[in-house]
């Protein structure tokens, strides 16, 4: 079953190539992000067996990611075919691209084998590539440029950081998750923390934690908005999933405390940066690419916080996804719109678009974790680890990072809503297939934020416990 | 006497050899040119032509300008009683002596850029200056390379260093010695002026440092100097031979003739090297020479990690 | 054959400075080149008694890819796509050399402290592949254009590639995961021919030449 909600999608980006039209090769995603939601969600009743010796295999902590993918592609695919009737580009390498990331990114969440995680967030640093340079102008060529070296700088250094954890682990001769765990015992520690430092610097880089971050902002701020959803939502997440990996085996071998000091140093940087940098910015997609930075940081924090921070962490992973659908969605939408996403070419957007402009709100509240949105929630926990495990200082500075960071987005995102109205370069009606895959987003945000239903807290609970807090 | 009849028979060779093998690089570089070259033995013709010259100098050269060639000869002899040459011992060895044999090399060269400034012409203190701001580089690459050779042979007397109680060759230390080794090749076309830093046949004033230097001396002077400069190139082959080969043990005669084959060898690499390379942009020698200190640095760490 | 193997990571160590005192993309490349000829070879050294098929394609792949396809994709970028063939520093050749001396000798320093477990080939492959790869980073940090950032990548990479040859007999399919990262890089340099990235990213997002940012529909 893994193996086929891996190729399938691979082989269906080889028909988009035919010579089809625009419309089918847009319900061919849509199709295809169906029927891996579909076989993602029967995962929720029971688990599959692992596949290939154990190669494939499929955790809760793997399962709340698949689900994370599944529905983010799941939305992005049901906006294009909203988006798309607005355009005139075909959007075949779009496509096509979209599809082979759903396959890579699926091996990512089943993948149980360090080195094959590391192959398959390579591929995906491929596949993402093409998606940044869609318009072909110089700032996009540019950005492109960023985040291809920035993220193979990263993958290298991360494939270092394997090596080095195969020589830590030279008496099971295997980078299988459970031997490894298993052989916990005869790992070289020396080895070990070295390999440590350079998975997280690696796939830091991925995820665009702070001192690595550069990338984040160009890049969001020239790729298209579905791309960003899946880049920001399911692609830096990728990369966290490894760091999760890699928090399993630290638990194991008792090196918890030197990794979650790496973490916290890292963490407080990609808190701080943004809230430094947003404080200047104009650009709603640029600012949105800098809260990203943010909840990567958040992430990493609760990573670092011990049990209870690593559940609100997983549940912060589910949170950002569906906040990122609702900021870049909404942004793309305005983006088409308006020809712009800075703040001076659009504003009164309430008055021009009702919905989106609502969106453009709810993007502002539930990208900032206001209250009665899931992020809030999930922030909460992680803070609330903090004061629990007594980082008081920690507290502190995620608490004003957060206010300043909340100032930055909100100056910009009222004065787009509420300010003089501009007139948009093309007036039209608001589409419903695009509104309705924000709505859908927003709603299970709302939603999550006041009530957790009991399989999704038991999931999470599992989760936690085979990290081994 | 005892004592001193090896000196003597040290400096004999030294005389008696160098120009020989002075000669035998030039030979190749005029293979490679395509022309015949002159004979092998041109360098003692040139010598002993010299020595039957009178000295001419300019009314306002002092004491210096005519102390010089006197003193850049002796110094570069006294140096060369430093370094054994495969089974004749080195005269002169004592805990240390690779700080002499720096210092005497340094003496020289003070004396031959006091004497250039002496002059008071301005194209041979272009070169004075040249060959003062190599200086600095290529000093620190000597020292990084007695460094290194030091760690390798837990000696710090040059003739031990390189001489018959050095456990390199074959040893674990043989990739030390590699780096030892071609750092000090770049060192010994560096101090020789030969050609990826200076050009020993051109009289171009552009381009030169140690031809420039010695443009104002003539006569016994000039040979003192050419002897000097022949001797030196002599003692630097002879030290990157003797790294490589350190005294083969058994027959004597082999020994010689290993040594020999050696010389022969780097006197015709330094011909071939001269050959195939340009001279580098001035502004370029100093990356050079830090590239020698880089390989010898590198040659330290290893033996350093090796031990 | 352990000489030759310590002589060859020691070239390659020797390779990595000389990139980093080479002022002309060309001459860079072909540093480059050499220094993956002798990459190459370290299998069939490391296993010169008993060579298996296994030594025998690593030598051919690593060779025909980043000895000779690599550099001449390269090559013919800078001829064809109007790259300039100076490079620009934002340090010093100088201070490039003295940085890489030092980097040397820091990754001797960090490597003794990590010997490996079990029995080895030689134990210069350690130290000698950081020292590449913290080489290979110092090209990329200090160099503007695009070209040598990633032949500073390379650099790196062929560090990573040597470190990879150390884990040879202990684990399964780790070097092959370094081929994928070669094929990767491949790729990487192609977008760089077909999308003529020849300028240089030197400066900082200054806000002027963003103004157009994000007016992607």
């Amino acid at each position: 079953m893994l193996i086929f909600l891996i190729l399938m999608p691979f082989l269906c980006a080889f028909l988009v190539f035919l010579p089809i039209g625009k419309k089918s090769r847009l319900w061919l995603l849509f199709g295809v992000s169906s029927i891996h939601a579909v076989i993602a969600g029967s995962f929720w009743r029971e688990l599959p067996p692992p596949e290939f010796s154990a190669y494939l295999t499929l955790d809760p902590i793997g399962l709340i990611f698949l689900s994370v993918i599944s529905f983010l592609f799941l939305s992005v695919s049901a906006y294009m075919i909203g988006y798309f009737d607005n355009e005139k580009r075909d959007g075949r390498t779009l496509v096509a691209c979209l599809l082979f990331l759903l396959s890579t990114m699926t091996l990512v969440s089943v993948s149980y084998h360090m080195g094959l995680m590391w192959v398959a967030i390579e591929t995906t640093t491929l596949f993402s590539a093409p998606l940044i340079s869609f318009h072909r102008n110089k700032q996009s060529l540019e950005a492109t440029w960023k985040y291809l070296l920035v993220c193979s700088v990263g993958i290298a250094l991360a494939l270092l950081g394997t090596f080095f954890l195969a020589i830590a682990a030279h008496d099971s001769h295997t980078l299988l998750l459970p031997e490894l765990l298993a052989g916990q015992g005869s790992m070289t520690i020396n080895w070990l923390k070295l390999s440590v430092i350079f998975l997280v610097v690696g796939y830091g880089c991925k995820m665009g934690l702070a001192p690595t971050h550069s990338w984040k902002p160009e890049a969001y701020g020239q790729a298209t908005g579905m791309v960003v959803v899946i880049m920001a939502g399911a692609l830096t997440q990728c990369a966290f999933l490894a760091l999760v990996r890699v928090s399993q085996i630290c638990f194991k071998t008792g090196l918890y405390e030197f990794y979650s000091s790496i973490l916290v140093v890292t963490a407080v940087l990609s808190l701080i940066v943004p809230a430094v940098f947003m404080l200047g910015e104009r650009n709603v997609k640029r600012l949105f690419a800098y809260s990203s930075v943010e909840h990567m940081g958040i992430l990493v924090l609760g990573l670092s916080l011990g049990s209870a921070g690593i559940f609100g962490s997983l549940f912060h992973m589910i949170n950002n996804a569906l906040s990122k659908v609702v900021m870049f969605l909404t942004a793309g939408s305005i983006a088409q719109k308006y020809g712009s996403s800075r703040v001076g070419d659009v504003r009164g957007v309430i008055r021009a678009y009702p919905v989106t402009g609502i969106f453009l709100l709810f993007a502002l509240f539930g990208g900032t974790g206001m209250f009665p949105f899931a992020t809030f929630h999930s922030e909460l926990m992680i803070l609330n680890s903090a004061i629990m495990s007594g980082r008081y200082i920690l507290f502190v500075i995620a608490i004003i990072c957060l206010a300043l960071i909340f100032t930055g987005l909100g100056k910009v995102v009222l004065e787009m809503v509420y300010g003089e109205p501009t007139e948009p370069i093309l007036a039209r009606k608001e589409n419903f297939m695009m509104n309705a895959a924000i709505a859908v987003s927003a709603c299970i945000m709302i939603v999550l934020g006041l009530w957790m239903p009991e399989p999704l807290k038991k999931m999470l609970q599992d989760a936690v416990s085979m990290i081994g807090a | 006497m005892n004592g001193i009849l090896p000196v003597f028979a040290h400096l004999a060779i030294v005389m008696a050899l160098s120009p020989f093998f002075f000669g035998v690089t030039a030979r190749v570089k005029a293979v490679f040119a395509g022309r015949v070259g002159p004979p092998l033995v041109q360098p003692y013709f040139d010598i002993v032509k010299l020595f039957r010259k009178k000295c001419v100098y300019s009314r306002t050269t002092t004491w210096v300008f005519r102390a010089s060639p006197v003193v850049v000869l002796a110094a570069v002899m006294a140096f060369s009683l430093t370094v054994p040459f495969g089974e004749i011992r080195a005269p002169l060895g004592f805990p240390g002596d690779i700080l002499l044999a720096a210092y005497l090399l340094a003496l020289a060269r003070f004396f031959m850029i006091a004497a250039a400034m002496d002059t008071g012409s301005s194209m041979e203190g272009l070169g004075a200056s040249r060959e003062a701001f190599f200086s600095c580089f290529s000093e620190l690459a000597l020292f990084m390379n007695f460094i290194a050779l030091a760690s390798c042979s837990g000696n710090i007397s040059l003739s031990r260093m390189i001489g018959e109680e050095m456990p390199l060759s074959g040893g674990t230390l043989t990739p030390a010695l590699i780096l030892v080794v071609s750092s000090f090749f770049i060192l010994l076309l560096a101090e020789n002026c030969r050609i990826p830093v200076d050009d020993p046949d051109t009289h171009l004033e552009l381009t030169m440092i140690h031809e420039v230097m010695v443009l104002d001396h003539s006569g016994i002077d000039l040979a003192y100097l050419l002897v000097a400069q022949t001797a030196k190139l002599f003692v630097f082959s002879a030290i990157v031979v003797q790294m490589i080969v350190p005294g083969a043990a058994g027959d004597r005669a082999v020994g010689i003739g290993i040594y020999l084959a050696g010389m022969m060898f780097v006197s015709i690499l330094i011909g071939v090297v001269e050959s195939c390379m340009a001279r580098l942009r001035l502004d370029r020698v100093k990356y050079l020479l830090l590239i020698s200190f880089g390989l010898a640095f590198f040659g330290f760490i290893v033996s350093l990690w090796r031990k | 054959m352990a000489i030759w193997l310590d002589a060859s990571c020691i070239l390659i160590v020797f390779f990595s400075l000389a990139i980093i005192s080479t002022y002309r993309t060309v001459g860079m490349i072909r540093v480059f080149a050499l220094q993956s000829f002798v990459l190459s070879l370290t299998p069939l050294f490391m296993h010169a008694d008993a060579l298996s098929v296994r030594d025998a394609t690593l030598f051919v792949g690593t060779l025909a890819l980043k000895a000779v396809l690599v550099p001449y994709i390269l090559t013919w970028a800078i001829r064809h796509v109007s790259m300039r063939a100076e490079t620009k520093s934002i340090i010093g050749l100088g201070a490039s050399i003295m940085g890489g001396t030092l980097l040397i000798a820091g990754a001797f320093w960090v490597a003794s402290s990590l010997k490996l477990p079990g029995t080895q080939v030689s134990d210069l492959i350690i130290p000698c592949s950081l020292a590449t790869v913290l080489m290979g980073f110092m090209i990329m940090v200090t160099r503007y254009r695009a070209v040598t950032q990633v032949l500073g990548y390379l650099v790196m990479e062929n560090g990573i590639f040597l470190f990879a040859l150390s884990l040879f007999d202990a684990m399964p399919l780790l070097i092959e995961m370094g081929i994928l990262l070669d094929i990767f890089v491949a790729v990487f340099i192609m977008a760089i021919v077909i999308n003529h990235i020849n300028e240089e990213f030197e400066s900082a997002p200054a806000a002027s030449s963003y103004s157009k940012m994000g007016e992607s529909p």
